[in-house]
């Protein structure tokens, strides 16, 4: 009985969650009239050509293109902010230095200022380095732990895990480094998979940096080329060509999201069955 | 030391950037072999044309390369102004009215194109037309199409309710209320993004006194009586059911666009009043053939005055490019050029270019509702749109003014914190 | 000379050398533009022209600024009725799908999509199908006899749509909830089973106090992005009506990028970043007693 109610709810909160995804499907084989004039997500017709087109985009680059370019900001960015993020959240979760509560308040207080306003300095100093219009000013900073939230998520993650653990590794006869990687990370596993698929969900849909940052268009992440058709301004566009594209574009991220959903959460679970 | 440094070099980097002054290059009036930046927005057809009219150039001027940066409406003028703020922005840039004001108000934020004649043939050009481009002396842009706002209904729902399209102000009143009692707005006017609202209050009171809201120059035209009395007109629209007051029209349709909203393809609201480089969105949620221009309302005794026109899209050059000459001839090819008028068609409007316009015009390439209302609007007395009008910050003291008188709050009081406003803006920008 | 608390044999440079990539970084990415920033706050700034120094001037006009001062009182209650309700929704979803059930990997696959989503254009018309005059939820309302809200239109209303929205978006912080709740240890409950507690009271005196951490974080992380909130507003009422739903981010980039006034952008962005700050100290202080009571 409590087993149906749970699934009761389960069923009707993920039709909440999950119909604008119906819709967009849906909405990908209709005319803009039919978009716009009703909810339902079913479309008079379908027409698969729709993505083919979608694919094929009018820029002159396949969609693979833009794939390409995405992953080539993602997958450095992503490893870069995973090694840094650890290193600086194990540094403050477990040791004493000088300057700890400088750096640490330095840390939080990167993330109080909302970042349109870094956006000008940055922009200067990557222009400086004569580096716009590359992947650089959307992958280095990652180098530098300074997503202060996925290091403050990180430190509290270490502090939860007993300093016994640590003492005994020691013992053993295992370095700093050592001990982290094979006693540590082992137990944060789950931490460290969330804050790696936080960054890859997030910079698959950033889209004011790319923007800022990349003029050429064979160098477009996807979030860019989506939005490359779309002119509010002029005489309209096919709605349904850009939802096609951006179905297309959510692939990665849901297909990412549900292979690692499994590494949340996975002993406890597993061992009440 | 060390952290007294890293302050001081930081400011430097800053400043050094923002306060170095212009470094022009004079034009030489020879063409170099160089590689120019050239950035537009739009749309697919925009793109795909310009693309082709660029492989064109390539062919014609194999020295002289062009490498596109293109994308969506979505945050261009953030990236365009970053980009001039570091001073790297791309030589030749497609460009807002607006822009003109917000990031040239004193003429030198764009290259002098009067310095470049040596390339660039103005002779297609009417100084009517030029005149939309020149700010302090300078010619900081060329248009490269003509718009204004014009009246388009869904004809289906007029001839169901046996209504015809207002052609005086008395008119627009009465088929107000004749559709109220059906159920439905003849019109559509809006507080956000394309301001309507205040629009259409504006122009109905510059037919009747003939001054203009604001002048070319930045000044205001109206007194604090002509902005009351356009308050007191949007108000008496209102009343009159031609259009759904602010709070209905947000309950119904959220803070979408009319032509994504239910209102308008069920033909509950009947009509909009558009920039007719603009209308095709509308068009296309209507079934075909539904969407029909109507005319210019005028007072019904021969005055049809006031209304706007505004250049809808322009063409500059960086005011550091080091290239002014090449630049010169490349917007000279993209304005001029038949072949790259027939290439363009019609993608960023009805070309102002005298040489582009007759080659469309020979091969029947104008037609459809753009050029309906175009020649309806060069039929009447038009008034230039002052690029101080087309900010947003001045759209956004306009339409949140008319929000509040639609919210209920008093005309006349409104009216007066409206003009002060305004009064303190301008002379902020000048 | 101070002593630090460090492992034998841990020299006091052991963290500083594991922290270093964010002492360099800190520099370049926060320090740096911090000063521009400030700088540029004093001054008066279009992004075209030099910059020309005018002092406090800028926060001076702030407190003249009605906008700004509306927008400030906006952004408070947002963030004061959204950061609970948030943390409840999440926490109990989180639970929820940290059952084992079959499937529960769709399920917790789905219950992350609206977070995926972000700004994607389903979601605003989702959002006005929804909740204007003839929408779902008013269609809905009118079984029980309630009818015609106006949430959209309505300047009391306005917030809780979009308030709304961002619960609907619980996926980030139901993950990190997910993931502590899985370090809680099953034998934990089955104690309490034991001892014939409910899952409810279980729920009450093993879980909740053992999350104190993370409900924690998720409360600080929740607390600033809802300060800084943008881009929900942006998207589904443009600030409307009447501002009602303006928040100081919205200001901040429309003054930044509209309106060309990035001086007072900026000495904008200093007080949310002040206030943002005493905020955060604030719920370090008054939890630090509770937090350290940890096992």
């Amino acid at each position: 009985m409590k087993k149906l109610i749970t699934y009761f709810i389960l069923i009707l909160t993920a039709i909440l969650m999950l119909y604008p995804l119906l819709w967009l499907l849906g909405a990908s084989f209709k005319s803009n009239q039919e978009i716009y004039s009703s909810i339902w997500f079913l479309p008079e017709d379908f027409d698969f050509s729709v993505y083919f087109n979608a694919w094929k985009t009018n820029t002159g680059y396949t969609m693979g293109h833009y794939f390409i370019n995405t992953f080539t900001v993602i997958i450095p960015k992503t490893v870069f902010s995973v090694v840094s993020s650890v290193l600086t959240a194990y540094g403050f979760a477990r040791f004493d230095f000088p300057l700890k509560k400088f750096f640490f308040t330095l840390l939080m207080v990167g993330m109080f200022m909302p970042a349109i306003v870094t956006i000008m300095p940055m922009y200067m100093f990557w222009n400086k380095l004569d580096l716009l219009d590359s992947y650089a000013p959307l992958t280095l900073p990652s180098l530098f732990a300074c997503e202060g939230m996925f290091v403050f998520i990180l430190i509290q993650f270490f502090r939860g895990l007993p300093k016994e653990l640590d003492e005994a590794s020691r013992l053993d006869g295992c370095g700093t480094i050592r001990t982290l990687i094979y006693v540590l990370l082992p137990c944060m596993k789950p931490a460290v998979i969330s804050i790696a698929v936080f960054n890859f969900l997030w910079t698959m849909n950033d889209f004011i940096n790319p923007l800022i940052f990349i003029n050429s268009t064979e160098k477009y992440t996807l979030s860019l080329a989506l939005r490359t058709s779309v002119d509010s301004t002029g005489q309209g566009y096919e709605e349904c060509k850009i939802i096609a594209m951006s179905v297309i574009g959510l692939i990665p991220s849901v297909t990412v999201f549900a292979l690692a959903q499994k590494k949340f959460i996975g002993i406890t679970a597993g061992g009440l069955s | 030391m060390k952290k007294f440094l890293v302050p001081i070099v930081c400011t430097l980097t800053l400043f050094s950037c923002s306060s170095e002054t212009v470094k022009k290059t004079p034009p030489d009036n020879r063409l170099d072999k160089c590689t120019l930046r050239f950035s537009w927005w739009g749309g697919d057809d925009r793109h795909d044309a310009t693309m082709k009219a660029i492989t064109l150039w390539n062919a014609r001027h194999p020295s002289i390369e062009i490498k596109a940066e293109y994308g969506g409406w979505d945050g261009w003028t953030e990236k365009i102004n970053t980009q001039i703020s570091g001073g790297s922005q791309p030589d030749v840039m497609q460009i807002n009215y607006d822009w003109l004001v917000t990031l040239s108000s004193d003429g030198e934020g764009f290259y002098n194109l009067n310095e470049l004649e040596h390339f660039l043939d103005l002779s297609g050009f009417s100084d009517d037309i030029l005149s939309f481009g020149m700010v302090n002396n300078h010619l900081n842009a060329v248009p490269v199409s003509l718009t204004g706002r014009g009246f388009f209904y869904n004809s289906a729902v007029f001839e169901r309710l046996d209504v015809s399209f207002p052609e005086t102000w008395d008119e627009l009143l009465e088929t107000g209320n004749i559709f109220y009692q059906n159920g439905c707005y003849p019109l559509d006017l809006d507080v956000q993004s394309g301001g309507t609202a205040w629009y259409l209050s504006v122009v109905y009171v510059q037919q009747k006194t003939g001054r203009n809201f604001i002048n070319m120059d930045g000044s205001l035209g109206f007194s604090i009586e002509d902005i009351e009395e356009a308050m007191e007109f949007y108000k008496l629209m209102e009343d009159n059911h031609v259009t759904r007051n602010v709070r209905t029209r947000i309950d119904e349709d959220g803070n979408g666009a009319l032509y994504q909203s239910p209102s308008f393809i069920d033909g509950n609201v009947a009509g909009v009043l558009e920039w007719n480089s603009a209308v095709g969105k509308y068009e296309s949620v209507l079934d075909k053939g539904v969407l029909k221009a109507g005319g210019y309302l005028g007072d019904g005794n021969g005055n049809n005055s006031g209304w706007f026109v505004k250049p809808s899209l322009m063409y500059a050059i960086s005011a550091e490019t080091k290239y002014p000459d090449e630049s010169a001839e490349f917007i000279n090819f993209l304005l001029n050029d038949k072949d790259c008028a027939e290439i363009l068609g019609t993608s960023r409007g009805i070309p102002a270019s005298r040489y582009a316009f007759e080659e469309l015009e020979k091969n029947g390439k104008l037609k459809g509702l753009t050029k309906e209302n175009s020649d309806m609007l060069s039929e009447i007395d038009t008034v230039t749109i002052s690029p101080y009008m087309e900010t947003t910050r001045m759209k956004e003291l306009c339409n949140s003014a008319i929000e509040r008188i639609s919210y209920g709050e008093d005309i006349s009081i409104t009216a007066q914190e409206l003009y002060n406003d305004i009064i303190e803006y301008l002379e902020s920008v000048e | 000379m101070k002593k630090y608390k460090n492992p034998v044999g841990v020299s006091r440079f052991t963290g500083l050398i594991l922290i270093s990539p964010f002492i360099i970084g800190s520099v370049l990415f926060i320090i740096y533009p911090f000063i521009c920033s400030f700088i540029t706050g004093m001054t008066k700034y279009d992004g075209i022209h030099p910059p020309e120094f005018i002092g406090l001037t800028n926060y001076k006009n702030m407190l003249q600024d009605k906008h700004f001062l509306k927008a400030l009182g906006v952004t408070f209650k947002y963030t004061v009725i959204f950061v609970p309700l948030k943390l409840i929704v999440s926490l109990l979803i989180a639970v929820l799908l940290s059952a084992n059930i079959k499937g529960m990997g769709f399920f917790r696959t789905a219950f992350y999509v609206p977070s995926i989503l972000g700004s994607n254009l389903a979601v605003a018309i989702m959002w006005q199908y929804l909740f204007t005059r003839g929408g779902l939820v008013n269609q809905f309302l009118e079984i029980f006899g309630i009818s015609g809200i106006s949430w959209y239109g309505d300047q009391k209303l306005s917030l809780f749509i979009i308030i709304l929205l961002r619960l609907w978006e619980f996926g980030s912080t139901m993950i990190i909830f997910l993931t502590s709740l899985k370090e809680i240890p099953r034998e934990y409950y089955e104690a309490s089973k034991v001892d014939g507690c409910s899952s409810f009271r279980a729920f009450f005196s093993i879980t909740l106090p053992l999350l104190k951490n993370t409900l924690f974080v998720n409360a600080v992380l929740q607390t600033i992005s809802a300060l800084q909130e943008f881009s929900a507003p942006y998207m589904i009422t443009g600030g409307n009506p009447m501002k009602s739903t303006y928040t100081v981010g919205m200001l901040i980039y429309d003054e930044m990028f509209s309106y060309h006034n990035a001086g007072y952008a900026n000495a904008v962005s200093w007080v949310l970043f002040v206030l943002t700050s005493v905020v955060v100290c604030i719920m370090f202080r008054i939890t630090g007693r509770i937090r350290k009571e940890l096992p």
